[in-house]
């Protein structure tokens, strides 16, 4: 009988195997996500055609960008078609291609921003994001409503837009692909469990490019940190960037999992706190042996938030990634 | 007792029945996976998709090496291993087990000349840092016959091309066996392809400039009239975005493909695998790090991508070609794409390889 009750009791402990939400998570996690970015970024393009000075732009170019951070992270599917992603945000950009190219543009006075179709075929460096970082909050953003930058940011804008709107579409779209995996006319989404995968994997490389890229590039290493390797730093964005990063990560693991993930929840609030902690907009903390370490501790935390889905969620699923791309060869 | 042994050899040979293909049930392809209880086979897969033939292995396979005309394939263990079976696919017997000499490994590649009848394998001498083509001899009962040179560094791929001239994609940096992953000499690197004969004169070498000398020539597919194409692994910063194909021909260039920057960079600075298509007018590049196969025509120029995630293993099929990834999935792309097969639970190892016979 005590023996009986006590196997009840550790059955009860036992994690159960988690279950995809597939529905759940496009409903209610992805299309909103492409519904917001879309949003943010027609209002970017209506602040830039009303005027398109750098101080008129940057509230609505900083809640655009907040609206990339709710999607970013979903890099299958639309934003893998055509180099959108990168085309929205060309970074990391270790040999200097937006500074390169926006510089170029702007030397040049060329023509190419003054139409949609011209700019569209513009290198993507020179598109997106991080060139109107640069061209907002670079040297010259005291430009004027005549000068050439000015254009060239409005440009930036709309052509931001309509990317942004072409994902929404697609997104609609794509949906349906997900939610019809498996289906004899489904030739994206082969089994029911491919939509899971993808989900899955874009949340772990996700939680990877936070803790390696967004985290890692400014590090370098302890003989020669890089705090202007950081992401949009000009805009003061690398460590709000992080924070929204893990807070639309969070919000993807708990759409996409059908039964509680209490170890995940955790590993997140425990990052996340460290985010909320930190008083260092820019990360250039990593030049100082002190503030890096606190750098140091969150980077370390975010790699554990991986652990605990690769446990927690892709254990119940069955799920892994990287039988190849994690072997040489 | 010697010669004892060689009347039975003999005798065997005489009465054994010569087996073909056709005895393995005439498989397009053959590849290795890991199936769902964790357990490693060889495959042989119909051009539908279907299992000609399943043959255990006892660790993680890395490619395979199929003999001409006899249902003989060679797997190779991962690299820095130093064993390789030779597999019976028409009875699923082990034929024989090849043990790297001393102070060589395999490096997970080899190719057939002389008829079938020299095994070649790519190897490290690794006290000198050298690479190695060892010579095994089938009709001599699979024993090592001699070795030459690769005229580079860290040798991963090798291919015979026609009149036994074998190319080898020396990539340019060392391993070692007591340290599995880690990569020696980066720093120093450089990685070329080349021309050797079967003596193991050079005939021709070819390196690419000095500014990409990082980017590790791993593996190669022959084109039309001698074109060769080889697949490179950079060792710099992945977000670079450099070229990770090139093709040459004897006596000419080399040539860089011409991926847009975004395909470029999405690559992960990562080639796992390369292949013509069977008209061989089309070359198809894959990356299991960025999730996807770039398909050029055969002067580098860009044509499409393909999104598979974990995707590696490439084979001509017709006009297009058999993908294989990670997650089970196998797939012939030529003007669609079109699922061959999806079982669950068996993930498909680095790379196809096409049975010619």
């Amino acid at each position: 009988m005590r023996a009986a009750l006590l196997s009840v009791f550790v059955l009860a402990l036992l994690p159960r195997p988690a279950l995809t939400d597939v529905t759940g998570a496009v409903n209610d996690h992805v299309l909103p996500a492409a519904r917001h970015f879309a949003e943010t970024a027609d209002a970017l393009a209506d602040a830039a055609t009303a005027d398109c000075r750098a101080m008129s732009l940057r509230p609505a170019y900083q809640d655009a960008f907040d609206g990339w951070m709710g999607l970013s992270h979903l890099g299958f599917g639309p934003l893998e078609q055509d180099g959108r992603a990168l085309t929205i945000e060309f970074w990391p950009d270790p040999r200097g291609l937006v500074a390169r190219t926006v510089r170029g543009l702007v030397a040049d006075a060329d023509p190419v921003v003054d139409g949609p179709q011209a700019f569209a075929e513009v290198s993507i460096a020179g598109r997106g994001l991080m060139a109107l970082e640069r061209v907002i909050h670079g040297d010259n953003a005291d430009y004027g409503l005549d000068d050439y930058e000015c254009r060239y940011a409005r440009a930036i804008a709309v052509d931001l837009a309509a990317i942004a709107a072409d994902i929404r579409t697609d997104w609609a779209e794509h949906a349906q692909l997900m939610l019809t995996a498996g289906t004899a006319d489904n030739s994206r989404y082969l089994s029911a469990k491919e939509p899971e995968q993808a989900l899955y994997t874009a949340l772990l490389s996700a939680i990877e490019f936070d803790a390696d890229q967004r985290i890692g590039r400014p590090m370098g290493t302890f003989d020669k940190p890089r705090p202007k390797s950081a992401e949009a730093w000009r805009s003061d964005r690398p460590l709000r960037n992080i924070r929204l990063s893990l807070a639309a990560l969070r919000d993807l693991a708990i759409h996409m999992s059908d039964t509680p993930i209490p170890v995940t929840e955790t590993a997140f609030e425990t990052a996340q706190q460290t985010a909320m902690a930190l008083d260092d907009a820019r990360l250039a903390g990593v030049a100082d042996p002190q503030s890096r370490l606190k750098i140091e501790i969150l980077q370390q935390q975010i790699r554990a938030i991986g652990d605990a889905v690769r446990g927690e969620i892709g254990g119940g699923l069955g799920l892994t990634a990287g039988f190849n791309s994690r072997d040489g060869d | 007792m010697r010669r004892r042994s060689f009347l039975t050899a003999l005798m065997a040979g005489a009465v054994a029945p010569r087996l073909s293909w056709a005895d393995a049930g005439s498989p397009a392809i053959l590849g290795a996976a890991r199936e769902a209880d964790g357990t490693y086979a060889l495959f042989g897969l119909t051009a539908q998709g279907a299992d000609t033939f399943r043959i255990p292995l006892p660790a993680r396979g890395h490619a395979a090496a199929a003999h001409p005309t006899a249902p003989e394939a060679v797997a190779f263990a991962r690299s820095p291993g130093t064993f390789a079976l030779v597999l019976n696919c028409a009875t699923g017997k082990v034929m024989a087990r090849l043990h790297a000499p001393q102070g060589r490994h395999f490096y997970g590649h080899g190719t057939f000349i002389a008829d079938g009848d020299i095994l070649c394998t790519s190897e490290n001498d690794y006290q000198a840092g050298q690479g190695r083509i060892g010579l095994w001899s089938r009709s001599q009962g699979w024993r090592r016959v001699g070795e030459i040179p690769t005229h580079g560094t860290g040798p991963h791929e090798i291919r015979r091309m026609p009149g036994d001239v074998l190319v080898a994609a020396n990539g340019g940096y060392r391993n070692h066996p007591d340290s599995p992953g880690v990569k020696l000499g980066v720093a120093e690197m450089r990685p070329n392809l080349a021309y050797v004969s079967a003596d193991g004169d050079l005939l021709d070498k070819v390196e690419l400039d000095e500014s990409l000398r990082l980017n590790s020539i791993r593996h190669i597919a022959l084109g039309r009239d001698g074109l060769v194409a080889f697949g490179m692994q950079w060792q710099g910063d992945p977000a670079e975005g450099v070229p990770l194909m090139g093709l040459h021909r004897r006596g000419g260039p080399a040539v860089l493909d011409r991926m847009p920057i975004h395909e470029a960079m999405a690559m992960a600075g990562y080639v796992g695998s390369v292949a013509f298509d069977a008209t061989r007018r089309q070359v198809a590049i894959s990356s299991p790090r960025g999730g996807r196969v770039q398909i050029f025509d055969d002067t580098g120029g860009h044509l499409r991508t393909i999104l598979r995630e974990d995707v590696c293993g490439l084979a001509p099929a017709g006009r297009g070609f058999f993908i294989s990834d990670g997650l089970g999935g196998l797939t012939r792309a030529d003007d669609r794409i079109t699922p061959l097969a999806k079982r669950g639970g068996r993930a498909w190892d680095h790379h196809l390889v096409p049975v010619t016979a």
